[in-house]
């Protein structure tokens, strides 16, 4: 007897088809990530960074909600070009990117320059990137011709955190005043891995770490930890009878 | 399937269709299957593996002892209990030009199986008679060859591509036994290389500098283009990483089947799809392929299905991926240790992978449930009579004589 279903084609399963292709529509895939960016949204906590920082999401926690990641990049992209989302580069591992949407970036950035000499060139940096522009650095060439920034300008940029220094004559777009969320998000990335792996046999069911206390090292909610270890597959997601269990995985650099 | 059948016999589908249909339907069903075995001669792990093209019917394998061994695939007993037998065996004991160190890639000569060269660290490659199991011809080089590969469409050349610790990729040519061709470009160790399917000229070398260079030989310049994984796009990384393919050592190398995609994995836990003509990265995303591997990793790509799968070995097991969708698919498991290579047979859609554990390991597609008459009947003949196929059956013969 064999145990295990057996994997079928597509071409095989005729009467499937039939019915997904009703259901599946182009539209709808984009608004899907929409929805999972809000529903990401929703789990930062805003309060700990007393409300100057927009609401962040790394682009590997969607794919913890999405099965094929191709097609997640895919729409990124889309919402990218279209000016909807901003994609930044966190600089503590080459494959994680940040994602802000792009009313919230802009809301918050005038809401920290208020009052300070550099609203001003903040301002016509702001105009300049968000409908045209989705790089996630710029050279010094750039800057000067494309942008018309003189140097000056691009020092108040930096000191104001919208740039930050990626080597001599480039920068790398950032979040001002995210040091405080890298910071934080390593340390409760650390702490809810260390959890998993301190289990008895270095695995536990989502829903029971969901419901474990958090130490005092993880300020972020424990969904928001979940879905970031989840998607840059730091576990492996086994589904069981009783629901899935996130297993350690070993090798990890982290 | 009986629609498949009945389409092709009226003419409303391709030949085609029903031949790619079954063969993604074997491939999805792969696994271990107690019938078939392979002899166990090695005694130290499995580096290579490589089924000649003419027949399908010899597996070359090239182990970590300097050993090298040819097996029998073909199923000649008729019974479905098989093992594949080590027809001869290039062994310590019984060779005395056999390699000192690791067998790290053979290759059988893409033409014929009457010659195929193997490639150690004991910085040789040598070219071996089959008949005879002694080399015809020997290269040396200067540090430890990790990969050499020949071209399967050359028709007009015999270069044999070959990448060792200098970051020179050089060019022995079979025919006058020189070796002045060479490439230059990396400046790494170049972990793998390959030949394209499609063109005799174009050939892929990977290297612990990070870069995927695309070469024509029949160009005295550099080489054609770099892969780069953002696509030019300089803005995505750090300056150093700029025009790299990977983000660490690039160590596996494999074109897809037609030529026109060419699969590289690496230390970043990456593997990359691009397109071999433009060198564009087809930003496929298959997730973290985890990845080890200090030398050249030793994957492959299904042929004839729709859609492709790439079998790559992971750890102690070996990944299946959708080739476009980038899609896990299943996981291979059944290694005892780490899998370093494996290998895909078209014709019977099987797959042999061989690993640390001095396994090679036969994985065989499922073969169809019998129907439930069937099953009845098989019974009523006679408990002790082992089901044989019906295509093996000796309906002709009679007891009398």
């Amino acid at each position: 007897m064999n145990r295990k279903r057996a994997l079928i084609a597509d071409t095989f399963c005729l009467t499937k088809r039939r019915r997904c292709a009703a259901d599946s529509v182009t539209g709808e895939s984009q608004a899907d990530i929409r929805s999972s960016l809000q529903y990401l949204v929703t789990l930062f906590s805003r309060k700990l960074f007393n409300d100057s920082l927009p609401p962040v999401v790394l682009k590997h926690q969607l794919y913890s909600l999405h099965n094929d990641k191709t097609s997640v990049d895919k729409q990124v992209n889309e919402l990218r070009e279209t000016g909807e989302l901003l994609m930044f580069q966190l600089g503590f591992d080459s494959e994680a990117f940040a994602l802000v949407f792009a009313e919230d970036y802009r809301a918050k950035v005038l809401q920290g320059e208020a009052g300070r000499g550099t609203l001003g060139t903040v301002e016509k940096f702001l105009t300049k990137l968000i409908p045209s522009c989705s790089d996630l650095s710029f050279n010094k060439e750039k800057m000067l011709k494309e942008f018309l920034f003189t140097d000056s300008e691009i020092t108040q940029l930096v000191k104001s955190g919208v740039l930050t220094v990626r080597d001599a004559g480039s920068w790398w777009l950032s979040i001002p005043n995210s040091g405080k969320f890298i910071k934080y998000f390593i340390k409760g990335r650390k702490a809810v891995l260390g959890m998993v792996k301190k289990s008895k046999y270095s695995e536990i069911l989502q829903t029971e770490l969901e419901g474990r206390r958090t130490t005092s090292q993880v300020k972020f909610q424990m969904k928001y930890h979940i879905h970031d270890i989840i998607g840059a597959e730091l576990v492996e997601c086994i589904q069981t009878t009783s629901g899935t269990l996130l297993r350690y995985v070993d090798g990890n650099v982290n | 399937m009986l629609s498949f059948l009945y389409a092709r016999q009226s003419g409303l589908d391709d030949p085609v269709r029903l031949r790619r249909a079954e063969s993604t339907r074997r491939v999805l069903s792969l696994e271990l299957n107690h019938n078939r075995d392979v002899d166990r001669i090695h005694g130290n792990g499995i580096n290579t593996l490589d089924i000649e093209v003419i027949d399908g019917r010899y597996m070359l394998s090239g182990g970590s002892d300097g050993v090298i061994v040819i097996y029998d695939l073909e199923n000649n007993s008729k019974k479905p209990q098989y093992t594949c037998k080590a027809i001869c065996t290039v062994g310590r004991s019984v060779c005395r030009h056999v390699h000192k160190f690791s067998v790290e890639t053979v290759q059988w000569y893409p033409h014929d199986t009457g010659m195929f060269v193997s490639s150690s660290f004991d910085k040789t490659m040598k070219v071996w008679d089959t008949e005879t199991l002694k080399p015809a011809e020997e290269f040396q080089f200067d540090g430890n060859v990790y990969c050499h590969h020949m071209s399967p469409v050359a028709r007009k050349h015999s270069l044999v591509a070959v990448g060792t610790k200098d970051p020179k990729v050089q060019l022995c040519d079979l025919k006058s036994g020189s070796r002045i061709h060479i490439l230059q470009g990396h400046r790494g160790e170049i972990l793998s290389v390959r030949w394209s399917p499609r063109y005799d000229h174009i050939l892929a070398t990977a290297s612990t500098d990070s870069r995927v260079h695309i070469w024509d030989v029949r160009r005295a310049s550099g080489s054609l283009f770099t892969l780069d994984q953002h696509n030019g796009d300089k803005s995505k990384t750090s300056s150093e990483a700029v025009n790299t393919a990977h983000n660490g050592r690039v160590n596996g190398l494999c074109f897809t089947a037609d030529g026109l995609h060419l699969l590289t994995t690496g230390t970043d836990d990456r593997m990359r799809l691009w397109n071999s003509a433009t060198g564009e990265n087809t930003l496929v995303n298959y997730g973290k392929v985890v990845n080890e591997s200090r030398k050249g990793l030793k994957f492959t790509v299904s042929r004839g299905c729709s859609p492709e799968f790439v079998f790559v070995p992971c750890g102690s097991s070996v990944a299946v991926y959708g080739l476009h969708s980038g899609e896990l698919i299943t996981m291979l498991r059944g290694h005892y240790n780490n899998v370093d290579c494996c290998e895909f047979h078209p014709d019977y859609q099987e797959l042999y992978s061989g690993g640390k554990d001095c396994n090679i390991l036969a994985w065989v597609p499922v073969l169809r449930q019998p129907d439930i008459e069937d099953e009845e009947t098989n019974s009523k003949r006679g408990g002790t009579q082992a089901a044989i196929n019906p295509a093996f059956e000796d309906a002709w013969s009679s007891d009398e004589d």
